[in-house]
Parts: C-alpha cells; sequence; structure tokens
C-alpha cells in the first residue's frame, strides 16, 4: 500500500471550509464583515433544516433586486424570540446579513430591525447548558 | 362417440392439461434455516443476555465548548493520503485558498453519513433496547443502528452499502465497542476534501463518563484507499434535555433559496 501513497505528511491542515452552523459549507460566506440591507420582504419561510428570507431591494439607480438571507432552522430562532408570523410579505425591514464573498446578493442572516422598532437575531446551534 | 361428445372430450382434456404444461420449472428451494430474528422482534428482545452497564437512551450533542472544530473528524496528527485521495485534498486547499467550496455534497442533500452524521450541525436521539442502539439525528432524520443482538456483519454480497454503513456492537466490560463497514464509495466525506470510500471502517469504542452525562466515543477509522494506517480521534458528547428531534428534510426547494449552496463559489 505505501507504493500507492503520495509523499506526503506535513502538518495536520484542518479545511475550515464549513461553519457548525449550517447543514452545509459556508465558504462562500464572507463572515469578516457585514452588510445591512432596507428593504420590503417578498416571502419568509419558516422551516426546517433553514429558514429563509427574500427581500425585494432597490439599489442606488433604483433596480431592484431579491435577496436571499439564509437563517438558522426555527428551534434556534424561536429561541431569540422568533414566530411563524413575525413577519409578513410587504413589511419593510432592515436585516444585517454576511454577505456572499461574489457580491451577488444574498447572505447569511444576523439580525433584523422589524417595523415597530424591535431587533431579533438568532441564538447560537447549540443546546443550553450542558448536563453535568 | 358423437362428435359433440368428441370435442368435449378433448376441450376438457386440453383444460386439465395447460397448467401444467404452462408451468416453469421451479427454482430449487434454498436450504431450510429459520429466519434471523429482526432486532425488535419480541422472542429476539426476550433472550436472555447480560445487564448492559449502561444506556445511551438519551438527546445527546457534541460538546463544543472548547473548540468550533470538535464536529470534524480529519486527521489529527501527519497523515499520507493515497494519490486518489490526494487529488481531492489539494482540490479542496485551493478551493478554500480561492474562498471557494469543494464538493460541498451535504449541501446538495447528499447525506452526512458516518463518521460526521454523528456530530453534524443539531443533535442525535439514541433509543437503547437489549437488541439495538437507534440513532436519529436531528440533521436530516439519519437512521443509524448498531445491533447489539450478536449478529454477524451481513454477508457482503448480499449487503447494500449505504452512507452510515452496517453497525455491529458488542459489550467488552464498561465498553460499548461498535464495528461498522459496508459504506457506499462516493459522496461521501470525512471532512473537507478527505473522501470515505467502501473500504472505510470504523471502530468505536463508547463509554458514559461524567456520572452517565457524557458520552465518550474513541475514534479508529482506516480506509485504505484514503490513507495510510488508522486515524485516531476521541471525541465528548453531553446530553441535551431540553431539545427533541424535529422532522428535518433538504428539499431542492429549500435549498434554491441558501446562498451558500448556491452560490458560484462551490466547486462541484
Amino acid at each position: 500500500m505505501k507504493a500507492l501513497l503520495v509523499g506526503f505528511a506535513g502538518a495536520v491542515v484542518i479545511l475550515t471550509a464549513g461553519a457548525s452552523f449550517a447543514h452545509h459549507s459556508a465558504a462562500g460566506i464572507d463572515q469578516t464583515r457585514t452588510v445591512t440591507i432596507v428593504g420590503v420582504l417578498k416571502e419568509f419561510k419558516w422551516a426546517n433544516p433553514h429558514s429563509w428570507m427574500d427581500i425585494d431591494v432597490a439599489d442606488d439607480k433604483g433596480e431592484t433586486k431579491v435577496w436571499s438571507v439564509e437563517m438558522t432552522s426555527p428551534t434556534y430562532l424561536a429561541r431569540a424570540g422568533w414566530k411563524s408570523n413575525t413577519v409578513k410579505p410587504g413589511d419593510k425591514v432592515t436585516v444585517t446579513v454576511r454577505p456572499l464573498r461574489s457580491g451577488d446578493p444574498g447572505g447569511l442572516f444576523v439580525s433584523i430591525t422589524l417595523p415597530d422598532g424591535r431587533v431579533l437575531g438568532q441564538a447560537p446551534a447549540a443546546p443550553r447548558a450542558p448536563s453535568q | 362417440m358423437k362428435t359433440h361428445q368428441l370435442v368435449l372430450a378433448l376441450a376438457v382434456a386440453l383444460l386439465i392439461s395447460t397448467p401444467a404444461m404452462a408451468q416453469a420449472p421451479r427454482p430449487a428451494a434454498p436450504p431450510a434455516e429459520p429466519e434471523p430474528l429482526g432486532a425488535l422482534a419480541r422472542a429476539n428482545i426476550a433472550k436472555p443476555r447480560p445487564k448492559p452497564p449502561f444506556d445511551l437512551t438519551g438527546t445527546w450533542f457534541i460538546d463544543q465548548r472548547n473548540s468550533q472544530n470538535t464536529w470534524r473528524f480529519g486527521p489529527t496528527g501527519p497523515f499520507k493520503l493515497t494519490p486518489e485521495a490526494q487529488v481531492h485534498y489539494d482540490a479542496a486547499k485551493k478551493a478554500q485558498a480561492e474562498g471557494k467550496v469543494y464538493r460541498d455534497d451535504i449541501g446538495q442533500c447528499w447525506p452526512a453519513g458516518l463518521p460526521i452524521i454523528m456530530t453534524r450541525v443539531w443533535p442525535i436521539a439514541m433509543i437503547q433496547v437489549p437488541t439495538a442502539v437507534y440513532m436519529v439525528s436531528g440533521f436530516m432524520n439519519s437512521l443509524r443502528t448498531v445491533y447489539l443482538d450478536g449478529r454477524p456483519h451481513t454477508d457482503p454480497d448480499v449487503v447494500v452499502p449505504s452512507f452510515n454503513g452496517e453497525s455491529i456492537g458488542r459489550w467488552e466490560g464498561d465498553t460499548l465497542v461498535v464495528d461498522t463497514k459496508y459504506f457506499v464509495n462516493d459522496h461521501h466525506w470525512i471532512d473537507s476534501g478527505i473522501p470515505a470510500s467502501d473500504q472505510l471502517h470504523i471502530v468505536e469504542r463508547m463509554k458514559l463518563v461524567n456520572n452517565g452525562n457524557t458520552l465518550e466515543i474513541e475514534y479508529t477509522m482506516a480506509d485504505p484507499k484514503g490513507w495510510e494506517g488508522e486515524w485516531k480521534v476521541t471525541k465528548r458528547w453531553n446530553r441535551v434535555e431540553d431539545m427533541d428531534i424535529a422532522e428535518v428534510s433538504c428539499l431542492p426547494d429549500l435549498n434554491q433559496h441558501m446562498p451558500s449552496t448556491q452560490s458560484k463559489e462551490n466547486v462541484r
């Protein structure tokens, strides 16, 4: 078997391609910065394994683009105060996301300012303090 | 015999003989062996067995208090990959350097498979009966069964390869030793850029510590198609008392709204 093996025996390199909160890798997301968008909620999905929002956002030229905002599961959203009817289509919302590296309209949800001024985030995808 | 009587007699003879003529030769019956009992058969559960040293029944979540990376199963020391696996590893490193994602099959709804299914994202429920431990992950409701009823591994010519493989457990003192093999050969990853093959073999040594509140598993993993020798790592799970496992499905129309699975940063 050794003859089949290449001569790579370097230090351990853990590829950090995935964030631990999602069901998939999030390497396409720029985790170093946030972007805040203001727009009109087009659709909100309350579902496992992820909730999501589509938001119509007008740019400086007046052109509207749909931003897809990826959220965690309802379990962890509920722990941050969310309900399935917290937002509805037509609501004017301000949403902060970690954007796609590509610059395409979309990103991972960080927080939302609701029409009534409340600010909601999402709980970390981990249980509360473990049993001891 | 009149003509109509002769016709009737011939017709009756034909009707009687037709089924026998049409019948295909029957294959030889297999040797008569009793059907093995299912793990939940009452007669199987009722068989006398020593009392198990612990009960895994509960909901568990990987301990991430000291590191967010404890869910990963990549090597923890120097390692050598096969040329075939090295191609994937190098491609994943290149993708990462470019801010891209390499072969994120999980994001495209492929099952995570063992070993990652034990640690990925959400807690895992375990139900122990005398003949088996049933594990249902909050991650896509993946089912894993560890058989404890003394059965051997399935005939390799009969078994259906799977992402979680076939797990056979046995008690050794205070430890549950679980031997798992018969995995699929594609779309299954040990970690980013490290593929699992149909030669993957995993041995888990499971113990309950911390007054039964912590599950500790020592992993020994070998895959001659992927790397040289054995990789060992020990992980811990804590009991989760305030959460249930919900129905979770990876759906194409949901994925359309997931920027991280749809972006051009995904290298397929």
